[in-house]
């Protein structure tokens, strides 16, 4: 009798789990554009990242683009409803904002610190990425940053 | 030989100049019209490989798709394994020389201007011999993404 209302309860809960999930990561009416927005912004972090370790003074630069390319996921969100754009541009803003504490930490030359700064930065990008439906995020890595200075991958 | 025989033979004579080329006439050039693009904001091509047979024109036009990020880029073909060396070229001339290879260098074999979001541009060079041909984008960092391949074809 407990094993079966402990199975109930572990249903339920799996249950509960699964319908807050997809209540928080619902449907945008405008996927593709939002998914462009995500893989724009993964894109400018992969050049972000590949700034590490020798290049610190250009990523000023990158966080430049990443402000820029925030603007497609703000135009992906505009013929969304209120709350869910409200809640899509707050943690787009988090962001931003990791970006620029990125570009300000650069200034430092401080590896390490600007390593930590990226992860912070990583770590918004995947909140932002959890709103949306799996099919259509582009997490931080889903671009791969390529070792600079070296030769393009396909040579 | 009747005058009819005479006359029916001049008629006739155009017809054996057809698919006659005097030695040492070389045949016409074929033109090529090739188009690539900016994959919008991303850093990369679209399309990754281009094909054209060797010795002809080709009209070739780049796009810079891009709508947010205010970068730029530009398609550059150069010899065969020289891409990274180029790439680095137009390195070190420096943001003053626009970040392209200096005039009259040897490995590049067609480029164009370096484009704004939205800008496109035509340039015009014949094919090189056969074989595969790297081109890339030569804006600091942006090689080890935007990069393809021109395969030309022996005909």
């Amino acid at each position: 009798m407990i094993v079966i209302r402990k199975t109930v309860i572990g249903l339920l809960g799996s249950f509960v789990l699964v319908w807050a999930q997809s209540a928080l990561a619902a449907e945008p009416k405008s996927p593709q554009d939002v998914h462009m927005a995500l893989r724009i912004l993964a894109s400018v972090y992969a050049d972000m990242q590949s700034k590490l370790p020798n290049q610190l003074d250009r990523i000023p630069h990158e966080n430049q683009e990443f402000h820029e390319g925030s603007a497609a996921m703000r135009d992906a969100m505009a013929n969304e409803p209120a709350d869910y754009k409200t809640k899509v541009l707050a943690a787009l803003d988090q962001a931003v904002a990791a970006s620029q504490a990125v570009s300000d930490t650069s200034a430092s030359h401080d590896t390490v610190k600007v390593m930590a700064a990226l992860e912070q930065l990583a770590a918004s990008m995947h909140s932002l990425n959890e709103l949306f439906p799996e099919a259509i995020r582009a997490e931080p890595g889903s671009v791969p940053a390529p070792v600079h200075g070296g030769p393009p991958p396909s040579q | 030989m009747t005058r009819r025989g005479v006359l029916a033979g001049l008629m006739m004579l155009p017809a054996a100049f057809v698919g006659y080329r005097a030695p040492g006439a070389s045949r016409p050039r074929p033109e090529v019209n090739l188009t690539i693009s900016t994959d919008g904001d991303l850093l990369a091509f679209k399309p990754v490989e281009l094909t054209c047979p060797t010795a002809a024109l080709v009209h070739l036009t780049f796009i810079h798709t891009g709508k947010y990020i205010s970068q730029d880029h530009d398609w550059v073909l150069t010899l065969p394994d020289e891409a990274n060396a180029v790439d680095q070229a137009a390195l070190r001339a420096g943001e003053a020389a626009g970040y392209v290879a200096p005039r009259g260098d040897k490995r590049v074999l067609a480029a164009t201007r370096m484009c704004g979001k939205g800008e496109q541009v035509r340039i015009d060079f014949i094919a090189p011999a056969p074989g595969e041909y790297p081109f890339i984008c030569t804006y600091p960092g942006h090689a080890a993404f935007m990069h393809g391949v021109l395969h030309v074809t022996a005909s």
